[in-house]
């Protein structure tokens, strides 16, 4: 079962002199085990669209259903995780284990059911069994990002949502959080992450949702994606475009340094052998 | 401008966060400084204008040592700080007030107070928002008010310490705009960041890990250097192309690799030449 939005639309401060429309007429499908990418410019309304897929906000217009359940219910809750762009305004606890363990004990869970979460999510997340008894706030912000990760893993929710997660960590940092979302995906969660690194993030994308002004101007696959004029594209594909554009026949579904250099060395040889 | 020698720093849990730093900055130039987290970067800057002071070697601002008191006034006026998190320095209700507190602290009388208000609203482009509060705007439009914050006291030189890397990329240029005009302008610039892009044209450039100085110079011969990847830096993916291409015989000359634009026009100049 899969996240259903049908003509869903949200105001800010509805009724009030300050109304502002933030999406309007969203009509969107996320199967489980899909990466989804929501890209778009600031103020598009990429992060009122995550609040409404988790029953933050609730829609003004249209429906959310989540595996056909209203998200703001106990059981949806359940099946949907979400982490916050900066880790640190969702820990709260003493330890790192205290905070994996908080979701899992509200829930009800036994015990022994919430230490066997707790570690499978600190496993699945890549971090020391040791961190789990420090401070939260002595940590690093690649590690706290990925606290914030795992108590959101140890529900073993169907979808993770997650709003910039690797916005302000260093290339190591960042890269720590790329992986544990790599492994998310592949033991079988959905992974929905609003972004701006396409760079970064671009590799494990399968789909795209691109928001402008309110409203989806383009949804559908990573290839599909690179087709399209005038999207926001990584650094390399836009040269690849550039390329194009000047009439160099490249792959235009090229988004890596690898791939990049391999479809200019093939030019090269095709203009030294025409040459001969 | 100002001057460090041998300064090394450590935290009262014992970390070493700074290990016998000899730097100068000079006079209007732009500064790139870079590093991974816990490198030393932002404990540099807090020594920049005294708010850490070596444990030993010196801080020297102009020639005011930073250890002493007495000259700490001095110091501040000639060097201002902005930090990731602008919401944790606002300190007015409204922008105009909050841009104030800076030169009603340096007693300036009330006619000076408003010039200088006026001044960094204008450098900032914050004019029409003057009597809004400082928490009612956007993350790039609250790092201006920080950076008008500063400009009010019309410091000769700018510290930045990673302003840029809660913003979005478009707020995030226009920050680095305003910054790169006030550099025109004559102002000294210390930028820091983990974000090699932002440091294409910079003077200088400073690379740190484990609070010592690893490289240093001017960003062309920086950002070819081999070692960056194991100082925990991400190479710009169109820099890395390059650097391949350049293996391959294929050289791109570092200010056109600036733009996409600019890297296939050079590219197809090469593939004519073939």
């Amino acid at each position: 079962m899969p996240i259903i939005l049908e003509n869903v639309s949200f105001s800010y401060s509805r009724k009030t002199p300050l109304e502002t429309l933030a999406l309007r007429d969203i009509n969107l499908r996320i199967e489980k085990g899909e990466f989804v990418g929501i890209l778009g410019e600031k103020g598009a309304g990429k992060s009122t669209l995550t609040k409404l897929l988790n029953g933050l906000l609730k829609p003004e217009t249209g429906t959310v259903r989540v595996d056909g359940l209203d998200p703001s219910l106990r059981e949806a809750k359940r099946r949907i995780g979400m982490v916050f762009q900066q880790a640190a305004d969702q820990l709260f606890c003493k330890s790192v284990y205290e905070e994996i363990a908080f979701g899992p004990q509200n829930f009800g869970y036994s015990k022994k059911e919430t230490e066997e979460r707790v570690y499978e999510a600190i496993e699945a997340v890549s971090l020391d069994h040791s961190i789990l008894s420090r401070d939260p706030f002595s940590l690093s912000g690649g590690e706290m990002q990925r606290v914030a990760l795992a108590s959101a893993l140890a529900l073993r929710p169907d979808y993770l949502i997650l709003d910039e997660p690797i916005t302000g960590l260093d290339p190591v940092g960042k890269k720590e959080i790329l992986d544990a979302l790599k492994k998310v995906k592949d033991m079988g969660t959905a992974v929905i992450t609003v972004t701006h690194n396409l760079k970064g993030f671009f590799p494990l994308l399968e789909k795209i949702v691109l928001i402008k002004e309110g409203r989806i101007v383009f949804q559908g696959s990573r290839e599909s994606y690179l087709r399209k004029e005038c999207v926001p594209l990584p650094p390399i594909a836009s040269i690849m475009k550039e390329l194009r554009a000047r009439g160099i026949p490249v792959n235009p579904e090229v988004f890596t340094v690898e791939d990049a250099l391999e479809e200019i060395l093939k030019v090269k040889f095709a203009l030294e052998k025409e040459k001969q | 401008m100002i001057r460090l020698e041998e300064v090394s720093y450590s935290y009262p849990d014992g970390t070493p966060a700074l290990e016998n730093i000899n730097l100068t900055v000079k006079k209007g130039e732009f500064l790139g400084i870079i590093g991974k987290n816990g490198s030393g970067k932002s404990t540099l800057a807090l020594q920049l204008n005294g708010l850490l002071k070596p444990q030993t070697g010196r801080v020297k601002i102009r020639g005011m040592d930073t250890r002493d008191p007495s000259k700490l006034p001095g110091i501040r006026k000639l060097v201002g700080v902005v930090f990731q998190n602008p919401e944790t320095q606002f300190v007015g209700r409204t922008i105009e007030e909050d841009l104030a507190f800076g030169p009603e602290n340096l007693c300036l009388p009330p006619v000076e107070i408003k010039k200088c208000v006026d001044m960094a609203l204008a450098e900032t482009g914050l004019q029409k928002y003057k009597y809004r509060s400082p928490k009612t705007l956007s993350g790039g439009q609250g790092q201006c008010v920080a950076l008008a914050g500063i400009l009010a006291m019309s410091p000769e030189c700018l510290i930045f310490d990673e302003i840029t890397s809660m913003l979005d990329p478009e707020s995030g240029k226009a920050v680095l705009e305003t910054i790169k005009k006030l550099h025109k302008k004559g102002k000294t610039v210390v930028y820091i960041t983990h974000n090699l892009e932002e440091l294409y044209d910079a003077d200088r450039i400073i690379v740190m890990e484990k609070g010592k100085i690893r490289l240093e110079g001017e960003p062309e011969s920086v950002f070819s250097n081999p070692s960056l990847q194991a100082l925990g830096l991400a190479l710009p993916s169109v820099i890395e192309l390059a650097e391949l291409l350049k293996t391959h015989g294929m050289v791109i000359p570092w200010e056109k690799t600036f733009s996409p634009k600019s890297f296939a026009e050079e590219l197809c100049r090469l593939f004519l030449k073939t």
